[in-house]
């Protein structure tokens, strides 16, 4: 089953931790809410890659990312944050990941149980073990992370220091913050993180 | 009197255009259409860095490809054409409006040669829908001369870089 901890900590106090530890790495961020909340905490970053819309998709925009960088000594880790329900809808890339092992991918999935920018239905994520199928599709490692700030500080801390690709999984809780939308030109947030990529690290 | 070029001399000029663009990567989904190129490309697999890989989806093939484009490393996927519908929103949300530079080689099916009853109804619409995505492509069949094919799958390559978006080439390995 999928549950360990209470979902004590709200996604913004965990994307400032996240920020905090990997400031100066790749991130790929998954949809509206969690990129508004992220831009109110640590404002807009080059090398953040703002997945605007395509639900399911970022996991396997951050693979293609992470194995594109994986000679490149300048970058030594890549951060995903997910959603579970966008998780789930990208499903098969968890066994992707786990047959190309990309050393330098680090996922993080806030399960916060629902769809929250939809109004709060439900996913299937209570009754799915994330880290148990990472582990069972070959990831280096994965773990579920109290929901707590100083247990996920140290979680981000191990794993950047570990050979990928790793999924960490945290409950959250669905309390948000109040954000602006969020309306620049994807074709700026693309060659923005391109250049910081090639350029800017 | 003419004889119409073979599976293997139509499998061969795509394979010699891919060998010309020198991907780092090949993404590959299964069809048996394409069993002679793939074939080719899983031989060299971990070869001097060259990777060719199965994704079980083409969406997610999108998103690879699309986060190697971020990288600046060079890919192809290679797919079959009843697998397009499965990957229009993910093209269409994220390597469209995000102008990423993507090469699809897409095997036809459904048309003259075809010997499965049911393929067609998907294989048919593939152009349609393509259209109806706004995705650019070219198509690669009997109206073209073998000759052609692979100088115009590498100018397709050259495109997507020069337009900035997605270029899937269709090319019928069969008989029509």
């Amino acid at each position: 089953m999928g549950g360990t901890s209470a979902a004590t900590m709200a996604r913004p106090e965990v994307l400032r931790i996240v920020d905090e530890i990997f400031a100066d790495d790749p991130v790929v961020l998954t949809l509206g809410g969690m990129i508004r909340e992220m831009l109110a905490v640590a404002g807009r970053k080059p090398n953040h890659l703002y997945v605007l819309d395509a639900m399911g998709l970022p996991a396997a925009i951050g693979l293609g990312v992470a194995l594109g960088i994986a000679d490149d000594a300048r970058h030594e880790s890549l951060l995903v944050i997910e959603g579970d329900g966008s998780t789930l809808m990208g499903f098969s890339t968890l066994s992707t990941i786990g047959f190309l092992r990309p050393k330098k991918l680090i996922m993080l999935i806030l399960d916060n149980g629902v769809y929250l920018a939809t109004g709060g239905q439900p996913t299937a994520a209570a009754t799915t073990d994330f880290a148990g199928v990472a582990r069972a599709c070959g990831w280096a490692a994965a773990w579920d992370v109290e929901s707590n700030p100083a247990t996920l500080r140290d979680a981000l801390l191990v794993a950047r220091d570990q050979d990928g690709p790793l999924l960490l999984r945290m409950r959250i809780s669905t309390a948000t913050i109040p954000t602006g939308f969020f309306l620049e030109d994807p074709v700026l947030l693309a060659a923005e993180f391109a250049r910081w990529l090639r350029d800017g690290a | 009197m003419t004889t119409a070029p073979t599976v293997d001399e139509r499998s061969a000029a795509v394979i010699a255009a891919v060998e010309t663009i020198n991907p780092r990567w090949v993404l590959h989904l299964p069809s048996s259409t394409l069993k002679t190129i793939v074939g080719h490309f899983l031989a060299r697999d971990g070869i001097d860095g060259f990777r060719c890989v199965p994704i079980p989806r083409e969406e997610e093939g999108v998103g690879i490809l699309s986060g190697l484009a971020l990288a600046g490393v060079p890919a192809v996927m290679i797919i079959q054409d009843n697998g397009i519908g499965n990957m229009l929103t993910a093209l269409n949300t994220f390597p469209q409006p995000y102008h990423l530079p993507l090469l699809v080689i897409v095997a036809r099916r459904g048309g003259l040669g075809e010997y499965n009853s049911l393929i067609h109804g998907i294989s048919e619409r593939s152009q349609a829908l393509l259209d109806a995505a706004g995705v650019r492509w070219f198509q690669l069949d009997a109206t073209t001369p073998t000759e052609r094919w692979t100088d115009t799958i590498v100018r397709a390559n050259t495109f997507a870089r020069t337009t900035h978006r997605p270029i899937f080439v269709l090319v019928n390995l069969m008989d029509g």
